[in-house]
């Protein structure tokens, strides 16, 4: 497990939810190349906010995009070589707030990837505003008298834009979060993974710890996990949903690959000629 | 009457088939083995308004169309109006004449005719080619293979009123222009097609984009295409998106590309400029439409100059060149994605609606073109921002068992995130050498066109403008020395410092000069005057050809 961490210098504030996450991330590893993923065909994304420090930290290779935008960072390297299997990891802000149109059509394309929202309901690293987790009254320095927004249901919300398995994980119980995250890379289609993660300066964890509870049984179908994340929202831990969906680059070009399968400048060019004799 | 350019111009509403007759029109001309310029005049409307073709052919090389039409053709009373002074001398208006009476010109019962038939809207279009047929004596069963190719849904219907029509201004205008054959037939092909086939030239695998005019047609044709040159392409959900998908096909080794306008490129600079620090290889196409804002969708300009130098936040290298013809959209946009290969950083090609939309009878070497290679990492412990004599960082893509970190932040050169004062430096450093890396490549190659004249004045002009200058200058039987620069960032500089303190005019299509601007500040050039037109219209090169006399001294 230690050759998954780099020599860079751990900064999460001490107690930080993020351990749990960097802690399962590495179990997850080398669970998957014991059922035959190899370690090299892993390719993670991270945004920019306290979660996507785990891109500094974790030995693999990736992109460290823009506040946002790394969802689309993932779209594009599935779509380009679907060989690779993505993680993203975005915090609550740059996957549902900047990014969240991108996570949106994530989902409804049902892109391979797993989608780890870091959810600590507050804009840790730019000093504690309201997040789009956020309760409803938080008292951040941009909402000085409480925000007046009510957060999204990030489970409810993924349902219904497409996604095919949609569950929820906490930091602090770190075995059940490392087989939720297996579960979610082994799925075929889009894998959203919402851990609840104190962010210590801001929140404790008997915040979390006095609530969290587990899904009983998974829901069977999409009404019932609609019904299930209506339900159970904030603290209930589990899979909400889990179906089977065409995925988005088999209906885009099939068995194909862009990369890998790439069709050669000499056959290019003949193409190229018959084409503009038909012009 | 036999001249040396000929130009048919068709006009209508959207929905009555107004640029298909174009297109099929041009193809009559380049099967008779002439160069054919076809501009294409639309509005932002789906039905209605008014829309034209106009094309202009000749057994030689032509590269603009002519406003001023020998044969003009209108399907109703608001084309006729806008037309009436389109005509050229000794040329004929051909109407609707169940729209208007007019003492000028030959009128046709378009509408009624049309009405005999069950299928009616594009068959003005089909009118229109029988039109031509007749006044440039093609013989009516070519006229009717022709209608056969072009316009499969209703082919009797088509044939039938297509010879009822020819028939009916036969007697007036049969045979009224002896079109000379030319020396071979050549391929029609729109700017945003050698565009696009180049980038396929070039080893492109994916390509994104979200729908803005005037690029929506390199979607169109690389979606249609995708299977045959096996690609990926997507229309995403936002130009946001579009940029971002792109940099992480290009982490995979995937030449990638995007395209869109002045609008869709503002919302990706934030992208472009993530491609400046990860160093990831990504061709954007910008075409050019009169902006601010919303601006003139459908019409054209060159005021995203100065916007396409400076995009993005940060200092990085950033590499544009625009294509002077359509024929050297295909080779520049294959050039272009080695560039940006070669120097893993993002390039813009730069061009305008009117490259992009008009077209073009070309001959292209295809072979010619590049194909786009990264330096790649050979052995031995690899860092993916490894600091080298030229600042270009071997590459590797995944999978692979050695680590690649593109990163977003400032970062060391394994790519892990850094905000040490010195390793901040040392970066900068390492990817400004690129920039004098690439300016010692491009001083191998062609980066300027120049073609020398014996007038003491010179004319700069660059992109599509080229194209109409070119045409000026021959109508108007004039030879200054003509420079038009390919790369425009890097400025070619070395190409330029000849023409210093020399009489130097410029041509371009922005209100507030941005092209003479550059050439000021980065040449050090004098610039005398500026000839520039702003109405989102292309040049006439008759109208250009009078302004330029008038500043020639």
């Amino acid at each position: 497990m230690e050759n998954l961490k780099t020599y860079a210098e751990i900064t999460y504030c001490p107690g930080c939810g993020n351990f749990g996450i960097f802690t399962a991330i590495r179990n997850v590893i080398p669970l998957l190349e014991q059922k035959g993923i190899k370690r090299e065909n892993i390719i993670m994304t991270a945004g920019i906010g306290c979660h996507g420090k785990i891109f500094d930290y974790l030995n693999l290779s990736g992109i460290y995009g823009l506040h946002g935008r790394n969802c689309s960072n993932s779209e594009g390297i599935k779509i380009a070589n679907p060989d690779l299997k993505v993680i993203n990891f975005s915090g609550d802000a740059n996957g549902l707030a900047e990014g969240l149109e991108h996570t949106m059509f994530a989902a409804k394309r049902n892109q391979d990837i797993t989608f780890i929202l870091h959810n600590n309901s507050v804009y840790a690293l730019t000093t504690g505003q309201f997040s789009p987790l956020a309760e409803k009254g938080w008292k951040g320095p941009s909402t000085p008298k409480g925000s007046y927004e009510e957060p999204f249901n990030p489970i409810s919300l993924m349902i219904e834009a497409g996604a095919t398995f949609v569950a929820r994980g906490f930091s602090g119980d770190i075995k059940h979060l490392t087989d939720l995250i297996v579960q979610g890379v082994e799925h075929e289609g889009f894998a959203f993974i919402e851990v609840l993660q104190p962010a210590v300066p801001y929140h404790n964890w008997e915040e979390y710890r006095d609530h969290i509870k587990y899904l009983e049984k998974e829901p069977e179908n999409y009404f019932e996990a609609i019904k299930a994340a209506k339900k159970n929202h904030k603290f209930t831990v589990g899979v909400f949903y889990r179906t089977r969906k065409p995925v988005y680059h088999e209906e885009l070009y099939g068995a194909y690959n862009p990369v890998t399968k790439k069709i050669s400048r000499d056959t290019r060019l003949d193409k190229i000629r018959k084409t503009l004799e038909s012009k | 009457m036999v001249s040396e350019v000929f130009t048919f111009l068709v006009g209508g509403k959207a929905g009555e088939g107004v640029k298909k007759a174009g297109s099929v029109a041009a193809h009559i001309f380049s099967s008779l083995g002439r160069h054919v310029f076809q501009m294409d005049d639309y509005m932002s409307l789906i039905r209605g308004g008014h829309n034209f073709s106009v094309i202009s052919t000749s057994p030689r090389w032509i590269s603009s169309h002519y406003i001023k039409a020998n044969l003009v053709v209108n399907f109703d009373k608001r084309s006729c109006e806008t037309h009436m002074n389109d005509i050229a001398e000794n040329g004929i208006m051909i109407f609707n004449s169940d729209e208007q009476d007019l003492e000028n010109g030959i009128g046709i019962p378009l509408s009624s005719e049309v009405e005999k038939y069950s299928m009616k809207k594009l068959m003005f279009g089909v009118g229109a080619v029988a039109i031509l047929a007749a006044n440039i004596g093609f013989k009516k069963e070519n006229m009717n293979q022709i209608i056969e190719d072009e316009y499969p849904s209703g082919i009797e219907d088509n044939i039938a009123f297509a010879n009822k029509i020819y028939d009916m201004v036969y007697p007036d205008c049969g045979k009224k222009f002896i079109l000379e054959k030319g020396d071979k037939k050549r391929p029609i092909v729109t700017g945003n097609e050698a565009i696009s086939l180049g980038a396929i030239a070039g080893g492109l695998n994916v390509y994104y984009g979200y729908p803005m005019t005037p690029t929506s047609s390199i979607l169109h044709f690389l979606a249609q295409q995708a299977e045959n040159f096996g690609l990926a392409v997507v229309h995403a959900e936002s130009e946001i998106a579009v940029i971002n998908m792109a940099i992480g096909s290009a982490f995979t080794g995937a030449r990638a590309m995007v395209g869109t306008s002045g609008g869709g490129f503002a919302l990706m600079t934030e992208g472009f400029s993530l491609a400046g620090i990860t160093e990831a290889p990504v061709l954007v196409i910008l075409s050019q439409r009169p902006g601010p804002a919303t601006g003139v969708p459908t019409y054209t300009e060159q005021a995203d100059l100065a916007f396409a130098l400076t995009a993005g936040h940060g200092d990085f290298l950033r590499i544009v060149a625009s294509p002077r013809t359509v024929r050297e959209a295909y080779y520049l946009t294959a050039e272009m994605l080695d560039l940006v290969w070669k120097f893993q950083t993002p390039g813009i090609l730069l061009t305008e609606k009117h490259l992009s939309e008009s077209s073009m009878t070309i001959e292209i070497d295809i072979e010619n073109s590049k194909w786009a290679e990264p330096k790649m990492h050979k052995n031995g412990d690899y860092k993916r921002y490894l600091n080298t004599d030229d600042g270009i960082s071997p590459m590797v893509f995944p999978p692979s068992k050695h680590v690649i970190k593109w990163n977003s932040y400032e970062h060391d050169e394994f790519g892990i995130t850094t905000e040490n004062a010195e390793k901040i430096s040392f970066m900068h450093d390492k990817r400004n050498k690129k920039l004098e890396a690439l300016i010692k490549y491009l001083k191998g190659q062609e980066t300027v066109k120049k073609i020398y004249g014996e007038h003491p004045t010179n004319i700069f002009t660059y992109g599509s403008t080229y194209m109409s200058v070119l045409e000026a200058l021959k109508y108007g039987r004039m030879n200054p020395t003509t420079i038009a620069p390919i790369y425009l960032s890097p400025l070619p500089i070395w190409e330029l410092m000849e023409f210093k303190n020399q009489d130097n005019i410029v041509i371009e299509q922005s209100s507030t000069e941005q092209f003479t601007r550059l050439l000021k500040e980065k040449a050090g050039l004098e610039i005398r005057t500026t000839i520039k037109q702003y109405d989102g219209r292309p040049f006439d090169p008759i109208d250009l050809s009078n302004k330029i006399k008038e500043v020639l001294q």
